[in-house]
């Protein structure tokens, strides 16, 4: 049986990547509108979008609005791959637990 | 690095059930879309209401005047449209706000599509109007080049948004420009009323429906809808 990504099967970054992938392609999000969308904590969310940086999947773009520091987040192509092949694999795992 | 309660990972967690995982993919891609679109049933809404009721004003106005609306009605039809704009501009904007990209880029660009053609519009009637146009020419044009602007941005915007819908729609309003030129004066108004306003608020209610049937279908466990990205039926 085909197995799970382990860096996006886990709750709290399987929404957070969903969320990213749900957003027109390359398009960027401010983290505190990810958060605001996820309702997660800060704290918790840098966690997970750590990890998910760590694999590859989501770039994260510091920038400036004015004086105020921005900081950018988006999925990568490898990340976008990462959760076609995930929602693949979980498909085909639902089909076979459902017949 | 990471502290245990964020982390998902942690032993004693149990493991995530491919159903769950399913939902909570819907769940937060409903969810983003729902926060960073726009919402067609607001706009519709907004869009149908001003066509159906400013045009009426128009229609009946005309109608006990002979050649043309009054200035109240036209003050009434103007408000309508300047209320109608407000919260189309506002709702977008809100919705667009953080993020950007070529997505944001493209969105951004289809609005001031919509700002620029609306911005030629006053003189194209006032030039008409200038070169000795009367009251039923301008009328007629007046309702025909809004009619060709608004058809076409949406031809163009469900092209390049690969929005079905919204294709349709700008076919209807073109043919709405078709059928209120050749009705002429009086009747031009209330095809306009009818067929136009009505035809947002047709719009409105399918994506009532289509909302609706989204959010029904996301709470069922494990539903086997599509998923990933580019699954947006919206």
């Amino acid at each position: 049986m085909a197995e799970l990504d382990t860096v996006i099967h886990a709750p709290a970054r399987l929404r957070v990547v969903s969320t990213l992938a749900a957003l027109p392609r390359d398009d960027e999000i401010v983290f505190p509108r990810l958060q605001q969308l996820l309702d997660m904590t800060a704290g918790n969310l840098s966690t997970h979008v750590r990890k998910l940086e760590d694999a590859g999947y989501v770039r994260v773009v510091k920038g400036h609005a004015g004086r105020k520091p921005v900081t950018y987040l988006a999925l990568t192509t490898e990340g976008r791959r990462a959760f076609e092949d995930y929602t693949t694999t979980l498909t085909a795992l639902l089909k076979g637990t459902g017949s | 690095m990471t502290s245990p309660e964020h982390d998902d990972d942690a032993p004693g967690r149990p493991p995530l059930d491919p159903a769950e995982s399913l939902r909570l993919i819907e769940e937060s891609q409903q969810r983003a879309r729902a926060a960073t679109e726009p919402d067609g049933r607001l706009l519709y809404l907004v869009w149908g209401v001003a066509w159906l009721v400013g045009y009426l004003v128009l229609w009946t106005s005309t109608r006990s005047n002979g050649s043309a609306p009054d200035g109240i009605a036209f003050a009434v039809f103007f408000a309508l449209l300047a209320v109608a704009m407000t919260i189309t501009i506002v709702h977008s904007v809100v919705r667009g706000a953080g993020t950007r990209g070529p997505g944001t880029r493209a969105g951004t660009m289809y609005g001031w599509s919509w700002c620029l053609a609306f911005v030629t519009y006053p003189f194209i009637i006032g030039g008409i109007a200038d070169a000795g146009a009367s009251d039923e020419v301008i009328g007629l044009v007046a309702n025909a080049l809004a009619c060709v602007i608004v058809g076409l941005m949406y031809l163009a915007g469900g092209t390049f948004f690969c929005d079905n819908r919204l294709y349709v729609l700008g076919l209807w309003i073109l043919l709405t420009g078709g059928i209120a030129t050749v009705a002429g004066m009086p009747a031009t108004y209330l095809v306009m009323a009818l067929a136009g306003g009505g035809g947002f608020l047709v719009m409105c209610g399918i994506e009532v429906v289509l909302v609706a049937r989204r959010r029904r279908r996301g709470r069922v466990p494990g539903a086997t809808a599509a998923v990933g990205p580019g699954a947006d039926d919206g």
